[in-house]
Formats: C-alpha cells, structure tokens, sequence
C-alpha cells in the first residue's frame, strides 16, 4: 500500500514513539488520520463516534508502540488492524448496526483533503475499488459485511439466507481473489 | 481439527468473521504453529487493504488537538525516572568528577552542534520544533549542559544534556549506532561512588540522532555524571549494558 521509503520512514516514526515522542505521534497522525478516519465513518456512520474511536486508536498506538514488531507486519497493516477492531467493538457496543445514519453526517464529512493524497494516493483506492469491483457480488459481499460491518460467517449466512458452507467458500475464494488482484497491481501492497 | 483445517480457516480469520467456537479453537492452534501464525500476517495485509475502499475522509481539528493533549497529560504524569535498585558494580563509581566546563562555552559549542543539527535535518519539521526547545532550556537561566562522548561501541557518537534549574532536562544525541530489536538506550545519572540511577530509554532514528525529555533526579542537580547504556528496551533498574557514551562531571 505505501513506498517502500514511505514504510522506512513509517517504522522510524513508531520506534520514536516508543521512544516517547510526541511529535512523531502527531506525525503519523497527520498521515494516516484521513484513512482511518474514512474507514471508521464507513464502519460506525457516525462523525462523532468516529472521531472519538478515531482518538483512542491513536492513544493505542502511543500506548502499544513498543509491541509494534516490524518483522510480523507492515505499519500501515498494525494501524488499520488496530482501527478497524477498535470501529468494529464500538459498532457492537453501541449496536448501532440497525441504527438510523445521523442526518447529514455523511455528506457533511465528505470533503478529502489533500492531506489523504499524502499517504494514500487516490490511484491506489482505485486500485482496491478496480479489484473489488472485479469480484464477483456473491463472493464481495460476504467480504464487505465482514470487514466493515463486524459479521462473523454464521451472521452473514443468516443475513444473506444462504447455507453456512457455502458463506464460507465464497469468503475465502472472494479474498484469495483479491489479493491475486492486489498483488498483480505491483503497487506495494506488502504481499 | 488438523493443521489443514486451520489453514482453511485463515482468510476468514483475517476479516475476524470466524464464529467463537472456531476462533477460540484457531487461537489455540495459532498459539503452537508458527507456519499458521505467518500465514495468517500475510492475509492480514490483504483485509487491511480493504481499508482502502472507504473514502478518505477528515476528522475535525479537535481530535488532533485532544489526542495530543492526553498525551501530555500521560507525559506529565508518568513517571520520569524508574524507580532504584542497587547497582553492585563498580566500575561506575570509577570516573571520577573532572571539574565543570565554563558554561559560556559550553552553550556556544552547544549553538553551533544545534545550528549544524538544524542543517542537517532542515527537512523534518519536528526536529526543528525539539532544537528549538532544546534552545530554549540552554537560554533559561541557570541552565547547565553535559557533554557526553562515545566510547567502545559508541566510538564517535556524541550527545548533549541541557538541564535547567527545576530539573527540566533534554538530551540530544547524534551518530548513535542503531540498537537490536528490543534493546534500546538508556540513560543514567551517577552522583559520586553512588550506584547509578536509571533514566529514560530511547531508540534512536535509523540516522543515528536520539532526543528525550527527562527529569533530573533530585540527587544528580549540584554534581552528576552521566552516561548511555545499551539495556533491554524496557529499560533496567541498575546498568547491564556496556557503556556508548559518558560525560565529564557536571559540578
């Protein structure tokens, strides 16, 4: 997903705060607050619990920089792992799955600044969204209500009204399918 | 369940939509098989990815500005030295007090190093921020700096440690080289043939340049040595590591 140099700089970054380093926490802020920040709205479609999950995913990362092992992960993997479980136990804390979008929350943050073009160039949201379009609905849909909505195999049979077996193949050919898509991007992906 | 069943297992553990039975039954099995555990980093990438698709979106300024004040306030509390345990070597009761170097030219020696850090790291915006509050602590009055110079393993790295009259310290240090996953440095106050106490860690960048904010024990405010060892990162109550680098006294 990022240069490799852009990687480098990302591991310096977390070593420093480690180190205690409140600038290099405002750095990696100032990096990655866009996605994340993207993917929690996407999660929870609330600005406000976003930004507060938002917070406390980057409190994580000053508190657990030190367990961050660059030999078992990408940084960029650690901080979106790491936010996307924080989005997901909020979702179910609040179960606000079924809730009703705050009106205008949506739209009203949808403005991209030109700070997400820093670390996450729109070529490369195009390339996942090129490689997710190119799978076919029956195997992106369990993905999707996977990795976004916090549905565990069993939920998504019941919610898509198919047999669990079936759930399960199509989940797992659905993401070989895309990583065989990343990967053939040659964009870094990191695998 | 055999390891190829668990193998099957991994893409849907990646996207965490495994039910509890099996998720409690893969981690298990993760807990024993190395081959699963890296495989499963691997997919791990590809759902991060998946990150991606969602729209960048900003948050507002706000949670910049709270996230750094909690910061602080975990700064402000933490505390700064870890807490004292005999040390029972003696090596470092051995280097003696060489007497105090005129400050005035200490801080002019210590202009020019930051100037020059400046220099070399004009592109990086937070070091510019730290220099200037390193400067900062070198013009409050009263102020006092150590100048630390390596040795053995840390032959040619070089730190300064400013301290103000509170106990405010910095230390900036440069051409440190680069510590195994794990260990860190750590730096340690010496007051006459007392055991060392410990200071904070750091790890330096991969350029070798290391800064920390610290506090000054007490103890170590009218006279003080000080010194960079190599510990665990976690940092050790009483020195382990052989020393990069050391001071004359500070009187």
């Amino acid at each position: 997903m990022q240069p490799e140099r852009e990687q480098e700089s990302d591991v310096a970054l977390i070593k420093a705060i480690a180190a205690r380093d409140e600038a290099a926490l405002a750095q990696i802020y100032d990096r990655y607050r866009v996605v994340l920040f993207g993917l929690l709205m996407r999660i929870l479609n609330n600005r406000e619990e976003a930004e507060d999950v938002l917070q406390e995913v980057f409190l994580q990362v000053w508190r657990k920089a030190e367990d961050f092992d660059e030999t078992r992960g990408r940084p960029f993997t650690w901080l979106v792992t790491m936010g996307r479980s924080r989005g997901i136990d909020r979702l179910r804390t609040l179960a606000s799955r079924d809730r009703v979008a705050e009106a205008g929350a949506r739209e009203a943050s949808e403005e991209t600044s030109d700070a997400a073009h820093d670390a996450f160039k729109s070529e490369q949201r195009g390339l996942v969204n090129d490689a997710l379009a190119q799978l076919p609905d029956e195997q992106k849909r369990p993905l999707m209500l996977a990795y976004f909505d916090g549905l565990t195999q069993s939920e998504i049979a019941t919610h898509l009204g198919a047999p669990l077996g079936t759930v399960k193949t199509r989940m797992r050919t659905g993401l070989i399918k895309l990583r065989e898509l990343l990967a053939g991007q040659d964009a870094s992906f990191g695998f | 369940m055999v390891h190829e069943d668990f193998k099957e297992m991994i893409p849907a553990r990646a996207l965490s939509a495994l039910d509890a039975a099996e998720a409690r039954a893969f981690n298990d099995h993760l807990s024993e098989c190395d081959e699963c555990r890296m495989e499963l980093e691997e997919w791990e990438a590809t759902a991060a990815a998946m990150a991606v698709s969602a729209k960048p979106m900003e948050p507002s300024p706000k949670v910049r500005e709270r996230l750094l004040n909690e910061v602080r306030k975990e700064l402000d509390t933490v505390p700064q030295v870890i807490p004292f345990r005999s040390a029972t070597r003696n090596l470092w009761t051995s280097f003696g007090l060489l007497g105090a170097i005129p400050a005035v030219v200490m801080i002019t020696v210590l202009i020019v190093g930051v100037v020059m850090l400046w220099r070399e790291n004009g592109a990086l915006r937070e070091r510019v921020a730290r220099s200037e509050e390193f400067m900062q602590l070198v013009n409050t009055p009263g102020s006092r700096v150590a100048e630390l110079n390596g040795v053995d393993g840390g032959a040619g790295a070089t730190a300064k440690l400013v301290y103000d009259n509170a106990g405010r310290a910095m230390l900036m240090a440069d051409k440190l080289p680069n510590v195994p996953a794990g260990k860190a440095y750590q730096l340690w106050f010496i007051v006459g043939n007392n055991p060392p106490m410990p200071g904070k860690t750091f790890v330096p960048q991969p350029d070798g340049k290391g800064m920390i904010k610290e506090q000054m024990p007490q103890a170590a405010m009218r006279s003080a040595v000080f010194a960079i060892t190599v510990e665990p990162a976690s940092g050790m109550p009483a020195p382990t590591g052989p020393i990069y680098l050391r001071s004359s006294a500070v009187n």
